[in-house]
């Protein structure tokens, strides 16, 4: 009777593993078929659409990279009537708002608000939120600190809101120092398979377009009709990009606004980069699973995306579980058709967690970005899932148990940047 | 095309094709059939998706044949290690290598995946990369 019930719950866990590596696949068909037929999104656009914007800016003692970005922010080609920049400096410790404050004196359009300590530190949906209540545009577009975008990236994610369904256009990131080490070369892997192939082809089959939080913007009256970012959520952009799909919205990828981002560079700053996600992640999920479902604005592939796109960060936790349910029943040989599913248990192993892409995948995206030798570390994808496991886990049982205990446990763990990226701008 | 070359052609894919049923049925007929499934999961991962890629035929069978040829191989000196460490060690050894085999015929997979993509890489289109100034 245990031998059946654990065969069962492996059964329904392989064909979890198989319907995401499934997904992937064609995802990555489809991405080299328009590839191939040059066929871009047929997306109503208009280059000449040029609406007012405000650029927010949430900042927390990131005096090493904010003059990088507001420096680009002063040589946007974006017509300056019609664009403002607001640099939250949220409680900052450091030279952070002292920099934001020269900026402001050079450029007229850059706004700093600073918000005092007592306020400040709660997280990047407070900041935002500030932010939000001091902009003006009719499009709000959000930036990290530490990322440095294209000259003319306002024009292509602005021209997207032509079209009144779009309610928030999300941009390409790239990693900056990528050369740096291990770290940043494997996180840069994970963007090329997130962006390249799986924003992508979510975009071209019309499923959920995931706003990743930065290089990406909203209508000013959608985000006042939501109420703003959610706060007690620590993955505020996923959250949002499923409030703006069930509240009858899209969101659009374009791939062509390119955004420069400085990576973690060390095992730690992953890990709690990487937990903060998955508990936020995980937050989304039973905030908005039923809502997915019961949704009347969602059609029947984008409840099931949303649903995947939604269980993904629990993947590697099931991972987990269908090996320790999977080795004893392969042990002991109770049925013929395990060794079968046994085969695709592993190929989850090799597969980036954020956005569950395969290797297969991540080397496409990079054969398509023309990438010569990125492609070697894939290999090297299983210890970050292994890695990955450890952090999903914890991350689990701690949300577990402060829903157990009905206790807030959210703690905001910023992401140091170190400045290092400037060097790959200069050379 | 000359009707020679295309002859040539049509030979030298031939031959590829060939090859690789031919590996496919070798696995199973000296190996096992988990390295058959192995190599049939292999063939139509790396077939599909190179198809759509924009090299030449020949040199995408070549390398087809070549992971045929690696995953056989691979396979086959395993299965040889398998029944000496199954002779020594008994039966625990063989429920051992039943859960390791997907894990490590895995990694010859997603490492010639990725040695060969390198292989199929366009350098011209890495010129978009480092687009820091438009």
């Amino acid at each position: 009777m245990i031998i059946e019930a654990l065969e069962a719950i492996f059964l329904v866990l392989t064909i979890l593993i198989v319907a995401y590596l499934a997904r992937h696949y064609i995802f990555t068909v489809i991405v080299l078929r328009n590839f191939q037929k040059h066929k871009r999104r047929c997306a109503v656009t208009d280059a000449t659409y040029r609406p007012t914007v405000s650029i927010l800016i949430p900042a927390r003692n990131e005096e090493k990279v904010i003059g990088r970005l507001l420096q680009r922010m002063t040589e946007l080609t974006y017509p300056k009537n019609k664009v403002q920049v607001i640099v939250v400096d949220d409680a900052s410790i450091d030279n952070t708002g002292s920099i934001a404050e020269h900026y402001s004196k050079t450029c007229s359009v850059i706004k700093v608000v600073h918000v005092n300590k007592g306020e400040g530190g709660k997280g990047k949906a407070s900041a935002l939120n500030v932010g939000f209540k001091h902009s003006t545009g009719e499009i709000l577009l959000c930036f990290d600190a530490d990322y440095f975008p294209q000259r003319d990236i306002i024009e292509k994610l602005a021209q997207e809101f032509i079209d009144p369904k779009v309610g928030a256009v999300q941009g390409r990131v790239i990693v900056l120092n990528e050369p740096q080490n291990i770290v940043t070369r494997l996180v840069a892997l994970e963007r090329i398979g997130g962006y390249r192939i799986d924003q992508e082809a979510r975009d071209c089959l019309g499923l959920i377009v995931q706003f990743g939080g930065t290089v990406g913007g909203f209508r000013r009256n959608l985000l006042e009709k939501l109420g703003g970012w959610d706060e007690s959520i620590l993955a505020e952009d996923t959250d949002l990009t499923f409030r703006i799909y069930l509240a009858g919205y899209k969101v659009h990828y374009v791939g062509d606004a390119e955004c420069y981002e400085e990576a973690v560079e060390t095992w730690n700053a992953y890990r709690k980069q990487r937990y903060r996600w998955a508990k936020g992640h995980m937050q989304c999920f039973f905030k908005h699973s039923l809502r997915v479902l019961k949704s009347s604005h969602l059609g029947f592939k984008e409840k099931i995306d949303g649903l995947l796109l939604l269980n993904i960060y629990f993947m590697p936790v099931l991972v987990l579980l269908s090996f320790v349910i999977g080795v004893p029943l392969v042990f002991l040989q109770s049925s013929q058709w395990l060794a079968a599913f046994w085969i695709s248990i592993p190929a989850s192993l090799f597969s980036f967690v954020g956005n569950f892409a395969p290797f297969f995948e991540v080397g496409i995206g990079a054969y398509l970005d023309g990438r010569t030798r990125a492609q070697w570390l894939i290999p090297l994808l299983i210890f970050t899932f292994l890695y990955n496991i450890l952090i999903c886990t914890k991350a689990f049982l701690d949300l577990l148990l402060s829903r157990i205990a009905r206790k807030n446990s959210n703690i905001w763990t910023k992401t140091a940047h170190s400045g290092n990226g400037n060097r790959y701008i200069m050379s | 095309m000359k009707p020679v070359t295309f002859a040539l052609r049509c030979l030298i894919l031939g031959f590829f094709l060939a090859a690789v049923a031919f590996c496919i049925i070798l696995s199973f007929q000296l190996i096992s059939t988990e390295a058959t499934v192995i190599l049939v999961i292999f063939n139509f991962l790396f077939g599909f998706l190179t198809s759509l890629l924009n090299e030449t035929l020949e040199k995408k069978l070549f390398i087809l044949f070549l992971g045929n040829l690696i995953g056989l191989f691979w396979n086959y000196v395993f299965s040889l290690f398998a029944v000496i460490a199954a002779e020594y060690l008994g039966e625990f050894f063989h429920a051992v290598y039943m859960v390791l085999n997907p894990i490590l015929n895995l990694t010859w997979i997603v490492s010639f995946w990725s040695t060969s993509l390198a292989f199929f890489a366009n350098p011209q289109a890495s010129k978009r990369r480092r687009r820091l100034d438009n």
